[in-house]
């Protein structure tokens, strides 16, 4: 299977190249946001700021939209989970609409939310084979608020949010897989394998 | 369950090797600085930092070609510092491979460069390095290695920093660094206490109770140490087990 990584052009793709690579996937790095509608998988990173990265997919959020609707598999992840939803708190523009809600600020103490916490999952394929009560790596001051039943993944962080969503191979993580040691590397393996059965 | 404490190996880089410097003097080599890395990474360690000791005379190609190289094999933030001048400096660093670049010197001349950066790559990458020393009953901070006395106070120089868009301060006190003595508890709480984002605690680590006490009475969110770890002294998961033991809450270590 060969993943698209959306290159918004402000950030470290390497790691989350490797991680997929890693997977048994081949891996293309895409900076013509028009070129991702068609791919067979596609990963939108976790780098920049709301606005700068809708801006980037521009014209082509309606052909990345249908694409994805209908049925090619997706990962985002942190700021590339908040643009698989309609609209954020952050900046003006609108997300890909994905999924049904709205990207807020955190309210806690202490934004950005920034290190490894807890995920608590029930039973989902994404989370195959990962030890319960393991820590992944956040970096994140805005969660999103899922308004449809998506929800497969939460963590406590002054509140409580949807830190990993699902619909079929449409999957969004709020923390960074590539950056969270063994736990992230094995969520991006089901991840690919949900993508490959799904495709 | 609140957010683990995290344990952050400094790899001080001089020409492309590990070096630690004793009070920013003295520097001697020891490592290769993917490799250590990746072995930090397999002791437990939550996120590595780069920080190039001499960017000016190496050129920062050379700590690029380390970072590429790091990246490769490290599924873990990697921090990168030292020498960043600019914009494209910050750019370039994350392009290369890191997850954060820490800017220091360039921040204090030019403050707006903090929410230039913080825009375009968002706050969690943007780290701000402050060097702060004793002076009456504040802090001041220092610029350029801590060759420079900039007049400014650090705990308001945070705060700005904070409301400029940093999404994380890694507060190094020169009093400590060095010592091996502990970390600058009062520096370490009155900057935490005064800002809303994440401090990094730098400076002084010479054993695991420092580390104990600079989360504890320090209230910092994330401990640096650099010797500690670089002579095999103790391993990371060492450390983290104290630390567990002192009732502090670190990620699990999954030793590979």
């Amino acid at each position: 299977m060969m993943v698209s990584i959306a290159d918004y052009g402000v950030g470290n793709l390497h790691s989350i190249s490797k991680a997929i690579e890693r997977s048994g996937a081949k891996i293309r790095v895409v900076k013509d946001m028009s070129r991702l509608a068609g791919s067979e998988c596609i990963v939108f990173p976790g780098v920049g700021a709301f606005g700068a990265a809708v801006e980037k997919l521009g014209p082509a959020s309606e052909s990345i939209r249908r694409s994805i609707t209908s049925g090619t598999p997706a990962l985002g992840v942190c700021l590339g989970m908040q643009i698989m939803f309609e609209r954020s708190e952050e900046s003006p523009g609108d997300g890909l609409s994905v999924f049904k809600g709205e990207v807020e600020r955190l309210s806690a103490a202490r934004v950005p939310h920034m290190g490894w916490n807890e995920v608590s999952w029930d039973d989902d394929p994404l989370f195959d084979g990962v030890p319960p009560g393991s820590e992944f790596y956040f970096a994140n001051s805005y969660v999103c608020r899922p308004e449809e039943e998506v929800t497969i993944g939460e963590t406590e962080y002054g509140e409580r949010f949807a830190s990993a969503v699902r619909k079929g191979a449409v999957c969004g993580v709020q923390f960074h897989p590539e950056k969270s040691g063994l736990p992230g590397l094995k969520v991006l393996s089901n991840f690919v394998k949900i993508a490959e059965d799904a495709i | 369950m609140p957010l683990t404490k995290r344990i952050i190996p400094c790899l001080d880089v001089k020409d492309g090797a590990v070096v630690k410097g004793i009070c920013f003097k003295g520097l001697r080599s020891v490592g290769d600085p993917p490799t250590l890395a990746v072995e930090y990474q397999r002791q437990g360690a939550d996120e590595i930092v780069f920080l190039d000791v001499n960017a000016s005379v190496s050129g920062l190609g050379t700590m690029r070609s380390a970072v590429r190289k790091t990246a490769e094999n490290l599924f873990i933030p990697l921090t990168v510092g030292g020498g960043i001048r600019s914009f494209e400096d910050v750019r370039a660093n994350l392009l290369a491979g890191a997850d954060k670049a820490s800017i220091n010197s360039a921040a204090v001349e030019d403050p707006k460069l903090i929410s230039r950066c913080a825009e375009a790559f968002g706050s969690q990458c943007v780290v701000v390095a402050i060097d702060a020393k004793r002076k009456g009953d504040g802090w001041e901070v220092y610029t350029r290695s801590g060759s420079r006395a900039t007049g400014l106070d650090a705990v308001a120089w945070a705060k700005e920093a904070a409301e400029r868009g940093a999404g994380e301060i890694l507060l190094t006190s020169m009093d400590a660094d060095g010592t091996k003595n502990g970390y600058d508890i009062e520096l370490t709480r009155a900057v935490v206490r005064s800002v809303h984002v994440p401090v990094i605690a730098s400076g002084g680590c010479g054993r695991t109770e420092h580390i104990v006490d600079v989360l504890k009475r320090g209230e910092a969110d994330a401990a640096l140490a650099a010797s500690i770890f670089h002579y095999g002294e103790l391993t990371v998961a060492d450390v983290k087990r104290a630390l567990e033991a002192e009732g502090i809450l670190v990620r699990k270590v999954v030793e590979t």
